[in-house]
């Protein structure tokens, strides 16, 4: 028979190391030509960072995506970028390129303010110009900013670097700032276990994740169905075999992950939230995107046949057990 | 998705790097090649725990082709590696400590030689007992794998009075979860290429961390963190198995003693074998609720695997505590855990540091206290969920960005329309 | 052993060359002719990162002799796209997201590509079995079967 369960999971996740320093930076130079280069030692392990920081120093200087160049994680060229781990280059290498961008900002702001002959504050940087808030028909491109900076034998050039604001624990009861912000996630998961084979089929998974800002669409959601997916793993296939210190399977054939077959029907949510701390608001989505789906997904399983699992994974041979099918030696 | 006036940000722009991905042009370390480039290959342990009585790498020194064999006995710098905590050889001088430890690494002209070399490389053990288990790791009599004693980290977070709240409580429900070792599987094996020159040692590798590998490279050849220049190239996946040190020392060591270039790609099973694994956990929890659905109090118990060295096994304690109580208010929470050294493979970072393990158990026990309520398992999250101004148990009020309630009212909502 | 001499079609061109013949087809594929987009994540046919179309049909190069290919014709994604214009898979691959370290990109496409020259209007329960032999950890395939999808639509 089969037999079909939901559940619920949900989780928090502090962006960036527990209560340490974990600082990066970046930095950045506007050319004369408004093609922008971005240093930044954040690590492009696939994630998509290359492309935040570009699409953060573009919405910053008001230029458009195309005219970013990000080098990346060169020690000899970057300067400190940390991990790509604990969700934080979003958060914190956005957060230093942004400051590295308004550095070089303020610099053509000066420069552009006396070519306009209006206060600095007023001026608006968007899409390749500069106006004024207050009056439009003050304004001119960035090529023209450009030139005027030559002119005047400026150079927009920008360091920034964030730190994210924690403290250092209590030794003894933990006590302090663990993390600046927090990402939060809740995902609901529908199985269908098959009582005969002990079979688990992941069918349907729901994924909400409040990211603060959703800097890419498209990536944020990528890192949703990656993360449900490798949940999936972990909540039903994965598991190293060890015995005497020896991995018995380390090999895709006998440890298994998820292939195309095994894929549920995923719906990505993104929530956004206001804050000031992150650049824009956007926060970390990098490992909240597998956390939750692992409760759901085992809520589920336990929710089809009325049982409650101690273990992950839940494979096809504990399901038979505890459904009284297995005959035990 | 976002209403605010951005013009860039919120825009699903097409990757920076998704051009080269899809014409094949993008370089990762083992697409790598430069003249006169060795190839180099590691031997390793076979036993979890022993003294090493005598190793000899004559036979292999004497085959045609083979440029070096080095042991710990040739690193000009120090031995020792690790994010946090630098208990890792290099390559091993005092004891094996896990199967896969480095004993020898060598250089040669073509993989094959390399893989011949490695056949030809005799050892000779003193067995030590060994350790797989946490129980045995603690217990007194049980020999020492790094120090004086076998527990890598131990933390204790308490806050309210949990007894007095437990009595007050209208139903506790209590739990044990269990998760297993994992391994990240990125679909790219660790690789990298080292090149020495003009007193430069360049290091062109797949990595997460490559600002932590220049420290640990320059540590193990010697030479100021400037002389060292780690370049991550284009990296297939790494998911916290690649923060830890992988070929980078190394190639780094072959190449500064041959002054060639020097490649090594990780077959699969070497690559699994002796990347970082995520921490087996157990977790005891007790979580108390008053009748109408208040969490008031949590008690937690847990234990970790972090096998034979610490790699990030301090970060996942650490945020395995400071998370197990979930996304909730909890006024009353004591959790005390222990991580313990074992001849395993050695457990480090993988996506979500503890974080997903105790989520397992946090919301294991909200579904169970919703059950034991007759409460829907989303309102009981709604009552509890923290919010702008919510104290966690480390005392940190939080101040903004808060969204957890909306994923819990918006994922209701999409699965009540699909599901 | 001996070299012998092996001629086959790669990419729309007739090549030769002396090798060895028990040498894995990935490694005269990334060494001698240097197309590097076929990737070895396993070395055991497990993973399709070396996939290579032969004769129009995916077959994993780290399981295959060179000597197993003459007469043969041979395509790489070195050779997808044709004087400078990108395949549409290359162009859905790169809209819909489906690349993120995009280590197993050059395989999954030449599965998909395979697919579609036999099936041009495959269901989603087909390209889930088309691409079965294509390990992904990255992007949770959801994004990849959109690009087929988006490239059926074409
Ligand atoms: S490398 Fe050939 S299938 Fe994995
Ligand atoms: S994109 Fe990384 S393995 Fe598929």
């Amino acid at each position: 028979m089969k037999k079909r369960g939901k559940g619920v999971g949900s989780m928090w996740y502090g962006i960036g190391n527990t209560g340490l320093p974990n600082p990066a930076a970046a930095f950045i130079e506007v050319l004369s030509d408004t093609s922008v280069n971005l240093m930044v030692g954040c690590a492009d392990i696939g994630q998509g960072s290359t492309t935040v920081m570009a699409q953060i120093a573009a919405e910053e200087l008001g230029l458009s995506y195309e005219n970013i160049h990000v080098i990346s994680a060169d020690t000899m060229v970057t300067p400190e970028g940390g991990a790509s781990s604990a969700s934080r280059q979003t958060f914190i290498s956005g957060n230093a390129t942004k400051l590295a961008a308004r550095q070089a900002k303020a610099t053509l702001t000066e420069v552009a303010a006396g070519f306009l002959n209006v206060p600095g504050e007023e001026l608006i940087f968007r899409n390749g110009e500069i106006f004024s808030s207050n009056d439009n028909s003050k304004k001119m491109t960035y090529r023209e900013l450009m030139a005027e900076m030559k002119k005047h034998g400026r150079l927009a050039v920008g360091a920034g670097a964030y730190n994210p604001k924690t403290t250092y624990l209590h030794p003894e009861t933990m006590a302090g700032i663990p993390y600046e912000v927090y990402s939060y996630a809740t995902t609901i998961a529908e199985v269908e276990v098959d009582t005969e084979t002990g079979e688990i089929e992941v069918l349907k998974v729901v994924s909400a994740h409040d990211v603060g800002l959703s800097v890419n669409d498209t990536m944020v959601e990528g890192q949703i169905e990656g993360g449900v997916v490798m949940g999936e793993g972990f909540a039903v296939f994965e598991k190293i075999e060890c015995s005497n210190g020896v991995i018995k399977n380390p090999i895709f054939s006998k440890y298994l992950i998820p292939t195309a077959m095994d894929v549920p029907d995923i719906y990505s949510v993104v929530v956004e939230c206001e804050g000031e701390c992150g650049p824009y608001g956007a926060k970390g989505v990098g490992e909240p995107a597998l956390i939750p789906s692992i409760p759901a997904i085992a809520a589920a399983v336990e929710d089809a046949i009325g049982v409650r699992f101690c273990c992950l994974p839940i494979t096809p041979t504990d399901v038979l057990r505890e459904l009284g099918k297995l005959k035990t030696q | 998705m976002s209403d605010r006036d951005f013009s860039v940000l919120g825009q699903s722009v097409i990757r920076k790097d998704a051009l080269s991905k899809v014409l094949g042009e993008a370089k990762f370390a083992a697409d790598y090649k430069f003249e006169g480039m060795l190839y180099g290959g590691v031997f390793r342990s076979t036993v979890p725990h022993a003294l090493i009585k005598h190793f000899d790498a004559s036979k292999a020194l004497a085959l045609p082709g083979v440029a070096c064999v080095l042991t710990a006995k040739d690193i000009p710098g120090k031995n020792r590696t690790g994010i946090i905590i630098k208990d890792e050889p290099c390559l091993v001088d005092d004891k094996v400590r896990r199967v896969g430890d480095a004993i020898a690494i060598v250089a040669a002209d073509t993989p094959e030689q390399v893989n011949e070399a490695l056949d030809l490389m005799e050892v000779e053990y003193e067995l030590l007992e060994p350790i797989f288990t946490v129980e045995r790791a603690l217990e007194e009599d049980s020999p020492k794998i790094h120090g004086a004693t076998n527990v890598h980290a131990k933390k204790h977070l308490e806050c309210g009075d949990v007894d007095a709240a437990f009595a007050k409580c209208d139903v506790i429900v209590e739990h044990t979860y269990n998760t297993s070792m994992l391994t990240h599987m990125f679909i790219e094996p660790d690789a990298g290429i080292a090149r020495y020159e003009d007193k430069i040692m360049t290091v062109y590798c797949s990595t997460q961390n490559p600002h932590y590998d220049r420290a640990d490279v320059a540590g193990v050849l010697g030479l100021p963190n400037n002389q060292v220049r780690i370049v991550q190239v284009t990296t297939g996946g790494g998911f916290g198995g690649k923060l830890d040190i992988s070929v980078q020392c190394h190639i780094a060591l072959l190449s500064h003693f041959t002054g060639k270039p020097v490649k090594m790609v990780r077959s699969r099973k070497e690559s699994t074998n002796v990347s970082a694994k995520r921490h087996p956990m157990t977790m005891k929890a007790k979580t108390g609720a008053t009748k109408d659905g208040k969490i008031q109090a949590v008690e937690v118990y847990m234990t970790g695997d972090t096998g034979a060295y610490a790699s990030y096994g301090p970060a996942v304690i650490t945020r395995a505590v400071v998370h197990c109580m979930g996304p909730y208010e909890v006024p009353n929470v004591r959790v005390d855990a222990v991580f313990t050294y074992t001849n395993n493979p050695m457990a480090g970072a993988f996506r979500g540091f503890g974080v997903p393990q105790v989520a397992y158990c946090h919301e294991g026990q909200m579904n169970a206290i919703a059950k034991e309520l007759n409460m829907d398992p989303i309102e009981l999250r709604l009552l509890n969920a923290h919010k702008i101004g919510t104290t966690i148990a480390t005392g940190q009020v939080l101040e903004e960005s808060v969204g957890f309630k909306e994923t819990l009212i918006q994922a209701a909502a999409k699965a009540k329309e699909v599901m | 052993m001996e070299k012998i001499k092996i001629a086959f079609n790669l990419n729309d061109q007739d090549v030769s060359i002396e090798t060895m013949p028990n040498k894995r087809l990935l490694d005269m594929l990334r060494e001698d002719f240097n197309c590097t987009s076929v990737k070895e994540g396993c070395g055991e046919g497990e993973c399709g990162a070396c996939t290579v179309l032969r004769n129009g049909e995916p077959v994993t190069s780290c399981t295959m002799l060179a000597g197993q290919v003459q007469g043969e014709r041979l395509l790489t994604l070195e050779g997808l796209s044709k004087n400078g214009e990108l395949d549409i898979l290359q162009k859905t691959f790169m809209e819909a997201g489906a690349v993120q370290c995009g280590f197993c990109t050059p395989g999954m496409i030449l599965s998909a590509k395979a697919l579609l020259m036999k099936n041009p209007h495959p269901s989603r329960d087909e390209i889930r079995r088309a691409l079965s032999g294509n390990l992904c950890r990255c992007t949770g395939y959801t994004k990849i079967f959109k690009a087929v999808e988006m490239a059926i639509e074409e």
